[in-house]
């Protein structure tokens, strides 16, 4: 039997000390040794059954449950007040073979595999690449659990692609306690598994677009997402370049996305005359130095080969946060000085110019340890309105600053999730990533940052949306709806149809309650029916 | 000349001092691939506030029948695979003196290791 270790506790954090928080129960569940139960199949229902006895525990008790992974978010949204469950430790993994597919399937099964939630996104790749497979995309590192990733929509800056939960096509949830409690869902117009292999994991199926889309980004309140299957591809090269721009040229490339023309990188001019397309760009803004240029960072995809040079003298060279911590330190003793210390430091906080490497997607986003308190605000835009924010929003970290932090912008293809926030056809991430400073001192407070920057773009009239794992005044009035409109309520409408009333509350939280998303709506069969 | 006098052993003193600052010291090794087995509750603020880490900090004495000591790594809660990712050794003056005066019979072994999950 999977083996559940039951910690008392009286608070509990995020990686990035966002917290703490309070928590009364932390559960940790390690599955079955596999000398005992040798079937990854029979350890993985194991541990399902393990989870619905903890949501009993939970009911009987009348409190919340919820999953976390690796609590890298910096918002909330990991965080339940009463009981949580750390499912690193749940990580088998299947392939699957023809047999298993849905007849109707499109999906070459050797692409299929299915990861339990705490596979990390790191386990991840090392497991495909031993099938020859890669992950389609990434966040910027990899620590991440598969099914943190996908409730919060982790993503990288995959231009032609978009977010982690983009290349999943199945998602296992133990929505309750009793029999019938695992449901195994997936969409009707791309189905994946035959009923045949649902059944060997004891769960029911439902395929039906809109309950999938809307569990996909499902911010841990749909039910413990036990399994997901996802799409890998064969493995591939990231050649990634490092090159200063004009400020105006960065902008133009985030805006129009006409990389075809863009010149700039003479090894990614074909013969025609025409650009490649990169896989990745991404721009780096120091706010508080303008001298005309962004340093930009472009990744171009390359077919696989081994003996490729070794990429870790670069990649490992990532932030120095120690150096900006100092800074941070004597700056928020003296908020003036926190630009010239960012300015100063600039060479470690960005990545050098003209610096080439190539690797795999994983090596290209490799570790991040932790490297100290953090904090990172990251908006959602339509990239044609990536200069505009970018200018309304580092107008407001200057003037309510100086924060100690420095802006980047990536871009990610529009999410068929409901909640996801890459909403727009293609999605501009404005971050601002930094060190948490002690709001005691002369700083203003981070809330108060992230509601002024909300409001900047409410007056300006730009549409946004705002990561869900980010720091962010969460509170802001009718935020949800604003962002997203009436896909917030038909998000609430799935939710409450698939889960009954005590489970809804059980999988709510103090989050979703700050966003009004534990709203309850009238359950509707309807939206439960399997279309295929 | 009363300065002079204490001039030569002040400055050697200083240069002791300094030498024995500059023999404590850290080396960490980690492996590239791999993942270490993470922590929660997450208590620690230093580079292995993510992971489990197990500190050592013993001496261990070597029989002079034996040429080397060999360390085991074995599977434990905080070390469920029984495999490295992360070795972290500290150096000290201490350490080296003590391996000197017991002719390398003593050997004060201060390491940080992380397991793989």
């Amino acid at each position: 039997m999977a083996k559940t270790t039951k910690l008392t506790l009286s608070e509990w954090d995020t990686l990035h000390n966002n917290g703490p928080f309070p928590l009364k129960i932390l559960y940790k569940t390690k599955l079955e040794s596999p000398a005992v139960m040798p079937s990854d199949l029979d350890r993985y229902n194991d541990a399902a059954q393990e989870i619905q006895k903890l949501l009993t525990e939970a009911k009987n008790k009348n409190e919340g449950f919820r999953a976390y992974g690796s609590a890298w978010s910096m918002s909330s949204i990991a965080h339940q007040k009463d009981r949580m469950h750390f499912n690193a430790h749940m990580n088998t993994y299947f392939s699957f073979r023809d047999q298993d597919l849905h007849h109707l399937s499109s999906y070459s099964a050797e692409n299929l595999f299915l990861f339990e939630c705490g596979n990390v996104v790191k386990e991840i790749s090392e497991k495909l690449a031993g099938h020859g497979k890669s992950l389609k995309a990434s966040g910027a590192s990899n620590g991440q659990t598969v099914a943190g990733c996908i409730s919060t929509g982790v993503h990288g800056s995959a231009i032609n692609f978009g977010s982690v939960q983009d290349y999943v096509v199945g998602l296992n949830l133990v929505i309750g306690p009793n029999p019938g409690d695992i449901v195994y869902l997936e969409r009707h117009t791309k189905p994946a598994l035959n009923d045949a292999f649902v059944q060997k994991l004891r769960s029911r199926v439902i395929r039906n677009d809109g309950l999938f889309n809307a569990a996909l980004v499902g911010l841990g309140s749909f039910g413990f997402i036990h399994g997901v299957v996802l799409e890998a591809q064969n493995l591939f090269l990231l050649k990634r370049y490092v090159k200063e721009l004009d400020k105006d040229k960065a902008i133009e490339l985030a805006e129009k996305q006409d990389f075809k023309a863009f010149k700039g990188i003479p090894e990614e001019v074909k013969s025609n005359g025409e650009a490649n397309i990169p896989y990745h760009y991404k721009v780096f803004i120091n706010q508080y130095k303008d001298n005309g240029k962004y340093v930009a960072e472009f990744m171009y995809k390359k077919p696989y080969k081994l003996n490729y040079p070794d990429p870790f003298p670069v990649i490992k060279k990532s932030l120095y946060r120690d150096l900006v911590n100092l800074a941070v330190q004597i700056g928020s003793r003296v908020p003036a000085s926190i630009p010239v210390f960012i300015n100063a430091l600039k060479s470690s906080i960005l990545p050098k110019t003209d610096e080439v490497s190539i690797g795999t997607l994983a090596e290209t986003f490799w570790d991040a340890p932790y490297q100290g308190p953090a904090f990172a605000i990251s908006f959602g835009v339509d990239h044609t309105n990536a200069g505009k924010a970018l200018k309304v929003l580092s107008k407001v970290s200057i003037d309510e600053g100086p924060v100690p932090g420095i802006f980047a912008m990536r871009f990610i293809k529009k999410s068929q999730a409901t909640l996801s926030f890459a909403r727009f056809p293609t999605t501009c991430m404005i971050e601002i990533d930094g060190v948490l400073w002690n709001e005691k001192k002369k700083l203003g407070t981070l809330k108060g940052l992230s509601k002024k920057m909300i409001a900047a773009l409410q007056q300006n009239n730009i549409a946004f949306t705002i990561h869900w794992g980010k720091n962010a005044d969460w509170k802001f009035s009718g935020l949800v709806d604003h962002m997203y409109g009436p896909d917030a309520k038909t998000w609430r409408k799935y939710r409450c149809s698939l889960l009954s009333d005590d489970m809804q509350d059980l999988f709510s939280n103090g989050f979703l309650k700050e966003v009004k998303l534990d709203k309850k709506e009238p359950s509707d069969p309807q939206l439960l029916q399997s279309l295929l | 000349m009363k300065l002079k006098k204490y001039l030569f052993p002040s400055v050697f003193l200083v240069l002791l001092i300094l030498l024995l600052f500059q023999s404590c010291y850290s080396v960490r090794l980690a492996s590239v691939n791999g993942t270490p087995n993470p922590a929660a509750p997450m208590v620690r603020d230093d580079y292995y506030r993510a992971v489990e880490v197990t500190e050592l900090d013993t001496v261990i004495t070597i029989g002079l029948e034996n040429k080397d000591f060999t360390y085991l790594i074995k599977v434990t809660d905080l070390c469920p695979s029984g495999k490295l990712h992360t070795v972290e050794y500290r150096n000290t003056f201490g350490a080296l003196l003590l391996s000197a005066v017991t002719f390398g019979r003593k050997r004060k072994v201060k390491i940080k290791y992380v397991c793989m999950k």
